[in-house]
Formats: structure tokens, C-alpha cells, sequence
């Protein structure tokens, strides 16, 4: 690097952090409130909460590793942001490839900064079908608008778009569908591509660089490498939390316990029902509608040059399907990465990658009915499982269709797509094979970073683990501010959702001590 | 190969250069002699892995070297077959599905990252993501000084 002028996001302070990597022995710690995960949900909290006066606590299982740290390679950052380096997994048929950050900001680090609203007719289901109250469109506008404060949401400048956003938007519009201009927390882009491995520049404003540091600076706390076990209860009160310090492999330590009157979990939809499970909680709910909004990749090969590696991530959408419970969006992925998602090994393997510059990748995200679950395994850690109905694997197929299709108008001589008995389409023509492929025959490569719905809010608790407020029923003092307590798939990247419904969850459980509200407090 | 403490066995770690050499790629300008490289890395992802998968990744190799007779009908272990050979078997291996796809895949899945993002391989690729890193946080600070 030259000793030029630096980012500010390079400079940010981060006061009262205690490194649990670096601590002997066991430790016994209080606070008003204590925030389990340091993600878009438990890092607002955080902020909120110290607003509001309380004396707060952040728990981060994963490091803190500054954005000036952060590189281009695949290897090292997967290792260090990553939980279990990538390699979660979410069982049944097909199996789908699950990522979620493990580090201080948690997800927001290793996300592509899509901040899009709930879709209006998935917050009507909520609040009409569902009985949730205040959970429609006007009462939730402005926690959407307060959540796009904090984000920093803008548009990407178009100095920032590659010729794979060029390419991308000339198939769309050639095909006669709209394209919408994706909203991004992010302040001044540059279009370096790196959002999944941690944003370099500092633009993407994750967790880390926001409301982490402005909860620090207002007098939380933070304790790094803090693995949390369960809750301590009093009766049915939670009064706390348990765990261990953990190194930077996972490894155990020492004890931790921290005393709390609030209990906020925002370890995920996949570990907060963990933390759930192991705390003796037999309500049937507890990881149960498990939503995984999965996607699927289709590659489009070119004759020209696109370098795909040169461009911002994901400045448009295709929305257009979205009723249909589609959404259609690019992305460039490191050679390595991408080359684990194509098919074949040796010469194949270099045969596909030696294209790799003249390589576009969109994907059909699905929003998928199918329940899947969460369950502790025989090592006591959560696992999930979920099997696509038949309604999610007919909405899968017509995604890749219309993906492949939009590659094709965008100038593709061939789409890679993501079945191992289709692997490939060398021309429009033969899109129909995509229906007509047997449903039964080959596997479907899949993954996702959007997992959701694991302690739903409900109305009553036959229907969900938590109350309309993210309460957990039937307890006292134990909230959740993480895609956990979303009622159902939301079909959009979740991030601004999970804001929106933790900041207005927060403001219901400062009401119900007596605590003053605080409006716009986060921003 | 070098002599600091490996998380594999001499065993293990022979099953996995044998798979290693077959999943690598090959032609198109992929014939950089980079395998050592390649291996501590892939060697170096083990410790991130969660418990169960860390215990069960070397019984898998294992059970790889040894499952030619039942997935290709060959008496013969996968550290004694040919490159070519090798390939052939782990193909039909991640067809079969269950656990050995599943670990066929995660061996394929260490290679083809490790191997795509060394250095020597992104170069002949031409590129340069990490050039433009450093190019691009210095563009963005002066834009937000400007």
C-alpha cells in the first residue's frame, strides 16, 4: 500500500472490547442487557439499548478484524470470517451450500449490502393473515426508514458498474423486464467487488464500522471470542447467560458467565434456536419454519472480454418475478470459488475456467415455502435440515429459465446451469429442457446466505416461539433481534428487514420496563 | 514437502495428494507446479473446520483410498491408481452421492479453490484483484476528501 490518504472506515475506534481469545481463566461479568451477536440485528440492539440508557453488553463468538485487515483472497477470508470456514450445510434434498460470518458485524461483513424493504404484500400477510400487529407496511415504514439511516443506503454511482452490470441490464431490458437499481448501505463505493470477503474500502457500511462502534463509543461493551452456551434461568426468567471464550480455531477456554435482567439473542436463525435448544426450552416451536431462500447460479459464457472481476457487486435486480417469489441479480465470485461451483475436475475443470474472463454469473433467488428445521445434533451444536417441496423446486426450475433467458438476450453462446443431468444449454432454443428436465434425476447445486423464520413471532404460541415483540413465549426477560423471529420467507435480502423488525421489537421492549423509547436513537 | 507438524497422518496426507493430482487442473495454461502450495493450504482450512467434520475428514480419506472396489469395481487402493484414473473414480464417486459424494466433493471443492487462487494461477489468468484493492481504497479515500 502507498502512504497515501487512507479511508476513514481504517480509522475507526473501538473502545471497552475485551478479547476473550486472550483471556486465562474464567470470568463473571453484569450488565443491564446482554446482546448475543454482534450482526444487523444484535449490533442495533446494542446501539438502541445504550441509548436508551442501558448498560449493554455485546457478546461476538468470531474476532474483530478491522476493515484496513481485509483482502482479495478467498483463502484467508473465508478462514477468518467465515463460520467453519464455509463449509455449513444445510441437509436434505437437495443439499444447499450455507455461509454466515462468524467475526464483530457478523453476516453484514461478508454480505453484498442489498438493503431492500420487506415486500408490502409478504408485511400484509404478517399483519392481516398472520395477526401480528403493527407489522404492516405504514407501521413499518418508519423503522424501514430509520434501519435505511443507519445503513447509509444509496445507489451504486455508475462509474462503478463493469461490463458485467452493462451485460446484465441490456438482457433484462431486451427481454422487455424492468430492472430495479438495488439500494446498498454503503457511502461511496468504488466498485471493488470484494463485499463477500469483507469491503477493503470501507464503503459497504457493515455492522462493524456503524453500530458496533457507536454502541463502543457510547459506553457498551464487547467481549470477542465469547462462545455462548445457554441461557441461566430463574424459574422462567432468564437472568443470564453461559458460555466459554473461545481462540480463533473454536476452541475452548475458560468459563463465561454474564449476569443480565435482558437477554438479547442475535446469533442467527440457525444458532439462536441452538442457544434455545440447549437452554431447556421444550416449546415445539423452537426451530421449527425454517426458510432458506435459496439460490441457484446459471454462468453465461461470451465472445467478449467482460473481465467480471472489474465492477461493482449487484447494482440492479431484476424484480419483475417477484410476486412469483423470484428475484434475479449477478455477481462475480473469485476464480476459486466459482470454479467449486462448476462442473468437473482436471482438463474440464481448466476448460471451463480458461473462460473465466469472459464469464457473467447471475442467479435465481427463490422464496421458498418449504419449512425446514433446526435440531441440536449428537455434539449438542445446531443443524439444519430442509427438503424443497415440489411448489419451491417447479419455482426453482422456472428461475433458472428465466435466468438462463436473460443471459442468452444479454449476448451468452452458452449457460452453465446448476444441474449435474443438464449441465449446460448452448442456445435459446433448447430452454425448455429446463422444465422437461426429470425432477428426480441428477442434483441441483444450491446455496444461500439468507436463512430465516427459526423463532418465528406469532400470535399465539402454537404458531411461533416468540411473540409478537420477539419475545419467547413463556418466558421472561429473553428476546431475539435476528431472522430468527421473521414469520416467513420475505423473498428479498433480509438485512434491512432484520434492522427494521429489531429496531421496532427494541422500542417494545423498552416500553414494557418503562424505559423511554428513543426515537431515531440508532441514527 | 516441509517438516513442521501436519493435521493429517503420512497416510492421509498420501490419500490426498493422490486426489489432489487428479482434481487439479490441467491444460488451457493451468500447468503450474504448484501442488505443495496448494496442500498447505488446503492443510491449513482443517482447524477451522467444526469438531465432527475435522474427526471425519481423515476416516473419509480413508474410506476413499479403499471404496475403488465397490464404486468402480477395481481391486486397487486410489493412492495406486494413475492421475487419469483417479479422476474417473472420484467422478463416479460424486455421482454415487451419500457421504463419499458428499466428501468427494469437499475434497474437489479445497483443490479448486486453492489451486485457482494462488497467486501464479491468478496471473496466468490475468487477474489482478488484489492490484485493484489497493488501487481502489486509495481512489475512494481521495474521493471522500475531494
Amino acid at each position: 500500500m502507498s502512504a497515501g490518504p487512507t479511508p476513514p472506515e481504517h480509522h475507526v475506534a473501538y473502545p471497552n472490547v475485551l478479547v476473550g481469545a486472550e483471556i486465562d481463566g474464567d470470568r463473571s461479568l453484569s450488565a443491564d442487557a446482554v446482546v448475543v451477536g454482534t450482526g444487523a440485528g444484535g449490533a442495533t440492539v446494542a446501539a438502541r439499548l445504550r441509548a436508551a440508557g442501558l448498560d449493554v453488553l455485546m457478546l461476538e463468538e468470531g474476532g474483530l478484524h478491522r476493515t484496513e485487515t481485509f483482502t482479495t483472497d478467498p483463502t484467508a477470508m473465508v478462514r477468518r470470517l467465515y463460520r467453519d470456514a464455509g463449509t455449513s450445510m444445510i441437509l436434505g434434498k437437495p443439499p444447499i451450500i450455507f455461509a454466515e460470518g462468524k467475526c464483530v458485524g457478523g453476516s453484514t461483513v461478508i454480505n453484498g449490502g442489498m438493503s431492500w424493504r420487506t415486500p408490502a404484500r409478504v408485511l400484509e400477510h404478517w399483519a392481516h393473515d398472520l395477526g401480528l400487529d403493527e407489522t404492516g407496511p405504514a407501521a413499518m415504514e418508519p423503522y424501514f426508514d430509520e434501519a435505511e439511516r443507519i445503513l447509509h443506503v444509496e445507489p451504486n454511482h455508475e462509474d462503478t458498474y463493469g461490463r458485467n452490470t452493462h451485460l446484465f441490464v441490456e438482457g433484462a431490458r431486451a427481454l422487455g423486464w424492468p430492472v430495479a437499481r438495488a439500494p446498498r448501505n454503503m457511502r461511496r463505493c468504488v466498485g471493488l467487488n470484494n463485499c463477500a470477503l469483507g469491503c477493503p474500502t470501507g464503503a459497504k457500511q457493515a455492522m462493524h464500522v456503524t453500530e458496533v462502534p457507536r454502541a463502543l463509543a457510547d459506553g457498551a461493551g464487547l467481549v470477542t471470542h465469547a462462545r455462548v452456551d445457554r441461557v441461566v434461568w430463574r424459574g422462567t426468567t432468564a437472568v443470564g447467560v453461559r458460555g466459554r471464550f473461545v481462540d480463533d480455531r473454536g476452541r475452548a477456554r475458560g468459563r463465561l458467565q454474564v449476569d443480565a435482567p435482558l437477554v438479547v439473542l442475535a446469533a442467527g436463525a440457525r444458532h439462536t434456536p441452538g442457544i434455545l435448544l440447549r437452554s431447556r426450552l421444550r416449546a415445539r416451536q423452537i426451530g421449527r419454519g425454517l426458510h432458506t431462500h435459496p439460490n441457484a447460479k446459471c454462468v453465461g459464457i461470451f465472445d467478449e472480454r467482460i473481465d467480471p472481476w472489474k465492477g461493482t457487486h449487484q447494482a440492479f435486480h431484476v424484480h419483475h418475478f417477484l410476486d412469483e417469489g423470484i428475484l434475479i441479480g449477478y455477481a462475480a465470485i473469485p476464480p476459486g470459488l466459482l470454479a467449486a461451483a462448476l462442473p468437473g475436475m482436471g482438463p474440464e475443470s481448466a476448460e471451463y475456467m480458461s473462460l473465466y474472463n469472459h464469464m457473467l454469473t447471475a442467479a435465481t433467488l427463490v422464496e421458498d415455502d418449504t419449512e425446514g428445521r433446526v435440531r441440536l445434533g449428537p455434539d449438542r451444536q445446531p443443524f439444519m435440515h430442509q427438503t424443497l417441496g415440489p411448489a419451491d423446486v417447479e419455482r426453482l426450475h422456472r428461475g433458472v429459465t428465466l435466468t438462463a433467458e436473460l443471459l442468452f438476450a444479454a449476448g451468452a453462446r452458452r449457460v452453465l446451469l446448476p444441474f449435474s443431468d443438464l449441465p449446460a444449454l448452448a442456445h435459446v432454443g433448447e430452454l425448455p429442457r429446463i422444465a422437461a428436465r426429470d425432477r428426480r434425476r441428477g442434483s441441483t447445486e444450491l446455496m444461500t446466505v439468507h436463512i430465516m423464520g427459526t423463532a418465528r413471532m406469532a400470535a399465539d404460541p402454537a404458531r411461533g416461539a416468540t411473540d409478537a415483540s420477539g419475545a419467547v413465549w413463556g418466558t421472561r426477560g429473553l428476546v431475539i433481534a435476528d431472522a430468527s423471529v421473521l414469520p416467513s420467507s420475505i423473498g428479498v435480502n433480509p438485512q434491512e428487514t432484520i434492522i427494521a423488525m429489531a429496531l421496532r421489537n427494541a422500542d417494545r421492549w423498552l416500553e414494557a420496563r418503562g424505559t423511554r423509547r428513543v426515537a431515531g436513537g440508532g441514527a | 514437502m516441509r517438516s513442521r507438524a501436519r493435521p493429517l497422518s503420512p497416510a492421509a496426507q498420501r490419500i490426498l495428494v493422490a486426489a489432489l493430482v487428479a482434481i487439479r487442473p490441467r491444460g488451457h495454461g493451468f500447468d503450474q507446479d504448484v501442488d505443495d502450495d496448494v496442500l498447505a493450504s488446503i492443510e491449513e482450512f482443517f482447524p477451522h473446520l467444526p469438531a465432527p467434520m475435522r474427526l471425519a475428514f481423515p476416516l473419509g480419506l480413508h474410506l476413499l483410498e479403499w471404496a475403488p472396489l465397490v464404486v468402480v469395481r477395481r481391486a486397487t487402493r486410489l493412492s495406486r491408481m494413475s492421475p487419469d484414473e483417479t479422476r474417473h473414480y472420484l467422478e463416479r464417486a460424486l455421482a454415487f452421492g451419500g457421504p463419499l459424494g458428499a466428501l468427494v466433493l469437499g475434497v474437489r471443492a479445497l483443490v479448486l479453490l486453492n489451486f485457482y487462487q494462488h497467486p501464479a494461477v491468478l496471473e496466468t489468468m490475468q487477474v489482478d484483484w488484489a492490484g485493484r484493492r489497493d488501487e481502489l481504497v486509495a481512489r475512494r479515500a481521495e474521493l471522500l476528501q475531494s
